[in-house]
């Protein structure tokens, strides 16, 4: 099973982190998923696919009320992203889905309607839970065409998608990033093929180091916190990407 | 927790079992559409043919007339496995949708009491979906079994237009010839019928 980890609380706020199922098939890439709550109202980031539904769920449902779940945001169009969206509306046909606008004609292959969908414009927006305001961050062509990240400035929690994930190896299943330079190996691979272009990577490293994070929150493996974060953006901005070669 | 009635499995069943049947319709499709052509020439020979082949002619107009009704309710069979088709793959979605829902109902404790409503709403929307799809196969059996009907009689007309062909005087070889296509024909429908049928009614819930 999955499990619920509370990353941050101050009052009403809250960042839950669903991670880890190591009883999970194996042929499906682990995801992360986390949920922000502000009093009764909560928003789920990138839900994960139609397999881990169950898990993801379950865990949830273990800390919030997942009735209170009014909306989804998707990072991106992927399966791992959000393939399980039509699970998520059976449960709650209200709950809205803020994807960019560039896939608001695709993510609905996976389900809903055209009242679910909230579309966002490249420059982003504000994304409501409750009484507040997080922002969906551009994060275009890393590595999706249509991609946000979404910060809340309250928390300092910035979540990355697939930016920073690590496809770690079994028995390494903590929470936080530990040790930089042991856990970056298994991010490089993943970034060096995922990631295509160098602009929008340097106007990314850009635009989120003028922004105040203490956590960088990816969809795949352990969260970086603290000085992580910065050595993180500076090893992504000097990272050769895009560059595959066939021999 | 009772489980659905109808088990993806049998559901992903049934969707083969429709694609079968809809290539099969396509196979007496296009062999009516002969009959229709050969139908037409044998009017045209039995005018040839005047007064010795107006029982002939006769017949060849009905087998004509058969291969248009044919045609017909070979469109409507075919509209009726579309709509089961659609049917079957909007149940297939909502059975895997179920089967998931249940997993969470067994493996996740904690989130057990917030998908009881939901569990009870998809059954419902299940059982209306099952029941829908009992009635589209029970009107494609009774479709069938009217199609089998015409298939008979056109049997019948094609051995009359062979009784009929002896007394074509001079045109009794080239009538007696088109006649035995006829027949020959009527054969390849019946035998793609039967087994239009045999996949129609193979038991799905086995
Ligand atoms: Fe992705
Ligand atoms: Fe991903």
């Amino acid at each position: 099973m999955k499990v619920a980890k509370t990353i941050y609380q101050q009052g009403a706020r809250r960042w839950i982190a669903i991670v880890r199922d190591p009883e999970r098939p194996n042929y499906l890439i682990d995801t992360n998923e986390y949920v922000v709550v502000d009093g009764g109202h909560a928003l789920l980031c990138d839900p994960g696919g139609l397999e881990v539904f169950p898990a993801v769920f379950g865990a949830i449902s273990s800390e919030v009320d997942p009735s209170r779940i009014e909306a989804i945001f998707s990072s991106h169009q992927d399966p791992d992203v959000i393939s399980s969206l039509a699970l998520w509306l059976e449960f709650n046909p209200r709950m809205k889905c803020y994807v960019s606008w560039l896939w608001g004609g695709f993510i609905p292959h996976f389900g809903g309607t055209a009242s679910t969908f909230v579309t966002m414009p490249d420059g982003g927006m504000e994304v409501p839970v409750g009484g507040s305001r997080l922002i969906a961050v551009p994060a275009h062509y890393l590595h999706s065409s249509g991609n946000f990240h979404l910060y809340d400035a309250n928390a300092k929690i910035l979540f990355s998608g697939d930016v920073g994930a690590a496809l770690l190896p079994p028995g390494t299943d903590g929470l936080f990033v530990e040790n930089f330079d042991q856990h970056i190996k298994f991010a490089e691979a993943f970034h060096r093929r995922w990631m295509g272009s160098e602009k929008a990577k340097r106007d990314w490293c850009e635009r989120v180091s003028k922004l105040e994070i203490d956590m960088l929150c990816p969809q795949h493996g352990a969260i970086y916190r603290g000085e992580d974060v910065a050595r993180f953006i500076n090893w992504f901005d000097e990272l050769e990407i895009g560059c595959l070669k066939i021999d | 927790m009772a489980r659905s009635g109808i088990t993806q499995d049998e559901a992903a069943g049934q969707l083969r079992r429709l694609v079968q049947i809809n290539e099969q319709i396509k196979a007496v499709v296009s062999t009516a559409f002969k009959i229709n052509l050969m139908a037409l020439n044998a009017i045209f020979l039995s005018k040839r043919a005047g007064q010795a082949a107006l029982g002939f002619g006769v017949l060849s107009n009905e087998l004509r007339q058969f291969a248009v009704e044919l045609t017909e309710k070979m469109a409507e069979l075919r509209s009726l496995v579309a709509g089961s088709l659609r049917g079957v793959t909007d149940l297939l979605k909502h059975a895997r949708n179920r089967a998931i829902m249940e997993r969470v109902d067994s493996e996740a404790a904690a989130a057990r009491a917030s998908i009881q409503a939901l569990l009870v709403r998809q059954r419902v929307t299940l059982d209306r979906q099952e029941s829908e799809m009992d009635v589209l196969h029970r009107r494609l059996g009774l479709l069938l079994d009217e199609i089998g009907q015409l298939v008979e009689l056109g049997g019948v007309l094609a051995r009359s237009a062979k009784i009929e062909a002896a007394y074509g005087g001079s045109f009794a070889a080239a009538l007696m010839q088109v006649s035995t296509d006829f027949d020959q024909i009527i054969g390849v429908i019946r035998s793609s019928l039967d087994a239009l049928e045999k996949s129609e009614s193979q038991e799905v819930y086995a």
